[in-house]
């Protein structure tokens, strides 16, 4: 390609609102800390969330408020949905899955009002989340029922030798599959949703004229509102995935 | 053919193909799924429930189809 006509068509770049851009420089023992657009709306995200149980907690009337019956909603629902395999034993795992819930849908939603950056469009927000996932699903199911019988476990109970051996390997990748499909799907979705809203804007920049704006606009509408129900459902998809990890991990086949 | 070209043109394949598959998937989900709740109204909770958690499964595949083209197309 010549250079000159690669300056003409250099592509315009559609991830250019989802950039991080460093805000504050902090630099701790030689590596680099700074705090980025994403991660003080990521603090920030956590400050609500935070804010929000702890407020609600604090006042629990037996006749909730409005606010309260918003948080025994999250809940009942999660409770309800994700934990009921578990019984009594699932009370524990509460604090854990509503935590993780309520923390991906503050920041998918934080995301949405204009000129901020939704901190799980960045992959190491949502790998993060997922390795923390990882970790505790085995943890726990290594502590419940000892190294042997919870290796045994992940190949279904009761099939000749040979097809358990076969299976094993199988099994074992899918179990390590399983953060990476955690972490690119709320990935995947949210910087998607952003991608196609900034497509749809240069599209008047694309076509130089300013008759094609309602196409963008009632576009962008309708993608706006597609999101906040992609950034409930991504929530609520992470976490019930990672509840039936955990139930999983935790409940004896035989 | 031209390194960028090929990449331009593998980042459109990638993700059209997805997005035929990924269309076709999430049709039979829906399809089935709504004739499940014509036919069992008092399970449709349940089912829209396991509807959008396959949906979502589905979707997925298309994101990471487009994740790849974005990263050809970038290149």
């Amino acid at each position: 390609m010549e250079p000159d006509q690669k300056k003409h068509k250099k592509p315009m770049n559609t991830l250019e609102h989802l950039k991080q851009t460093e805000v504050i420089n902090v630099e701790v023992a030689g590596i680099d800390a700074s705090l980025t657009n994403g991660t003080l709306i990521l603090f920030l995200a956590v400050a609500l969330v935070v804010s929000f149980y702890f407020i609600v907690g604090r006042k629990a009337k037996l006749v909730p408020s409005l606010t309260q019956s918003a948080a025994e909603l999250i809940l009942d629902f999660i409770r309800s949905e994700m934990l009921s395999p578990l019984g009594r034993e699932g009370e524990k795992w509460l604090p854990f899955l509503v935590s993780l819930f309520s923390l991906i849908l503050v920041s998918n939603l934080l995301g949405l009002i204009p000129g901020f950056v939704p901190p799980t469009s960045n992959i190491n927000v949502t790998a993060t989340l997922a390795v923390i996932v990882f970790f505790t699903t085995h943890i726990t199911g290594l502590r419940k029922h000892g190294p042997w019988s919870y290796l045994k476990s992940i190949v279904p109970e009761g099939l000749p030798f040979f097809i358990a051996a076969f299976l094993f390997p199988l099994e074992l990748i899918g179990q390590l599959a399983r953060p990476f499909s955690l972490t690119v799907r709320l990935f995947a979705n949210l910087f998607a949703g952003h991608a196609i809203i900034i497509t749809l804007v240069s599209l008047i920049i694309i076509f130089k004229s300013f008759l094609i704006a309602p196409f963008p606009v009632i576009g962008n509408t309708a993608i706006m509102a597609f999101e906040i129900f992609v950034a409930f459902i991504q929530a609520f998809v992470f976490t019930y995935l990672s509840a039936s990890y955990i139930v999983g991990a935790l409940q004896t086949e035989h | 053919m031209e390194s960028a070209v090929s990449a331009y043109l593998g980042a459109a394949i990638s993700i059209g193909l997805a997005a035929l598959g990924t269309g076709l998937g999430i049709g039979m989900l829906a399809s089935k799924a709504m004739e499940g709740m014509a036919r069992q109204p008092e399970a449709s909770v349940n089912i829209r429930m396991s509807m959008i958690i396959a949906i979502a499964f589905v979707e997925a595949i298309a994101l990471y189809a487009l994740v790849v083209s974005l990263i050809l197309a970038t290149k």
